[in-house]
């Protein structure tokens, strides 16, 4: 794939050159939204935003990693896609008792993390993970999965929150830590996974 | 640990670090038992993150023309509807305000000059009741005059008739602001000449017909100059779809 050719024909207006572009970046745009929301649809949502916006301001990009740029896009798009949830919080309908009064704590809104079911989710590493990452602040998040997860270097990281080196630097290893203190709570239900790092230590 | 410290070892992980803070780190790393401990522990963290599975795209992200707003390109036949209608629309308005001002001028021909379907017919069905002795052509236009538009005709027609000499020669005089004048200089009334009046009034109904040529022109450039674009448009979405 020549990339500059592409992007070149893509900013004269070329949507088949720049589609090529997609059917490229659009699992690493997909799996960076769906790490930072924690939710697929909202993940799809934000990353078809995120195409549709780097379309239309494709004349912005400057040269550089555009990886980089393409996932300041889907940064940008998962930041609105939280605010939106934010402005609009999804409240659960909760159930009547017969006498007409609501349910305190129906079984249905317990945790999915302490029933059965998400005691098996949370065993597996995606899950654990996931659970962690959400738990960040979305900032710390966004730093974390573009670094750890997507594999860029500090500068294109830089690029993509806008943001200066040394705060990446400082998210990024604050992130890391809490990260770690997490996943020790999942410590016992990952055998695997900390093994490597008994190994390691 | 610092929050220092930890910044450090996290830089050093990822080979952030310049060779002199890099040189520094090692050698601490070397005396602290903790401090190893610490990037240890980052580093698996920083692996199991990495293990992370990498899950595929649940569809195409791809954009569509319609998504993108791309147009199809305009085809060129289009500006030159466009144009067309403009231009043909302008000559209606002009051929409109011709017979508006015609009718306003020379109000006892005010049956003639009305920009419409009845306004040939009006002056007919006026002589003909006005005046009963002379012949009346019969027109299958008179047939559709309403009623309403055609009584005020007829009182404005029936002086007029009244008063109207129509010697020959201003028969033949196609101007019909001029005709009052010579209404005026004889106040005999001349029947027979009722029908040559019709004629003259047909005559000066030409603009009519142009009125509505134009009329039709403008629709039908119009409806053509709207229809393209959208064919194209669909042409563009079939093929665009097909790729």
């Amino acid at each position: 794939m020549d990339e500059p050719a592409l992007i070149q024909s893509a900013q004269r207006g070329d949507l088949d050159a720049f589609n090529t572009l997609v059917l490229h970046y659009q699992d690493a745009l997909f799996n960076t939204a769906l790490r930072i929301l924690g939710d697929d649809d909202l993940a799809a949502d934000a990353t078809q935003d995120a195409f549709l916006s780097a379309f239309q301001h494709l004349n912005s990009y400057r040269g550089g990693s555009f990886k980089a740029w393409l996932m300041r896009t889907v940064t940008n798009a998962c930041y609105d896609e939280l605010r939106r949830k934010k402005r609009r919080p999804t409240t659960p309908l909760e159930p009547d008792t017969d006498d007409g009064d609501e349910m305190d704590s129906p079984r249905w809104l317990a945790d999915p993390h302490l029933t059965p079911e998400g005691q098996a989710e949370a065993d597996e590493l995606e899950h654990a993970i996931q659970h962690c990452l959400d738990a960040l602040p979305v900032e710390f998040r966004a730093v974390v999965v573009l670094a750890d997860l997507q594999g860029l270097d500090y500068t294109e990281v830089a690029a993509a929150i806008h943001a200066p080196l040394g705060t990446i630097k400082s998210r990024l290893a604050r992130a890391r830590i809490r990260l770690q203190e997490c996943l020790q709570g999942f410590a016992e239900l990952l055998p695997a996974a900390f093994r490597l790092q008994e190994e390691r230590s | 640990m610092n929050p220092r410290d930890l910044e450090l070892l996290s830089a050093y992980l990822d080979g952030q670090l310049n060779s002199s803070d890099s040189a520094r780190l090692e050698s601490r790393l070397a005396s602290d038992e903790s401090l190893r401990t610490a990037l240890d522990n980052l580093r698996s963290t920083r692996g199991l993150l990495r293990q992370l599975p990498s899950r595929r795209a649940p569809r195409n992200f791809t954009l569509t023309p319609q998504m993108a707003g791309i147009k199809p390109p305009t085809p060129r036949l289009v500006p030159v509807f466009r144009f067309a209608t403009a231009f043909a629309t302008f000559l209606f308005i002009i051929t409109f305000v011709i017979n508006g001002l015609i009718s306003l001028s020379a109000p006892s021909f005010a049956a003639a000059p009305a920009p419409s379907v009845y306004s040939a017919a009006a002056p007919l069905s006026a002589s003909q009741e006005s005046a009963p002795a002379a012949p009346a052509p019969a027109l299958p236009l008179a047939a559709i005059v309403p009623t309403e538009t055609s009584s005020p005709r007829l009182m404005s027609a029936a002086p007029m008739l009244t008063q109207t000499p129509m010697s020959s020669g201003a028969g033949a005089s196609p101007a019909e602001t001029s005709t009052p004048e010579i209404a005026l200089k004889s106040n005999a009334p001349q029947v027979d000449h009722t029908q040559s009046e019709n004629v003259q009034r047909n005559e000066s109904s030409l603009p009519f017909d142009f009125e509505i040529l134009f009329g039709i022109l403008a629709v039908g450039f119009g409806i053509t100059a709207w229809i393209l674009p959208k064919n194209n448009e669909r042409s563009f979405r079939k093929k665009w779809n097909k790729k």
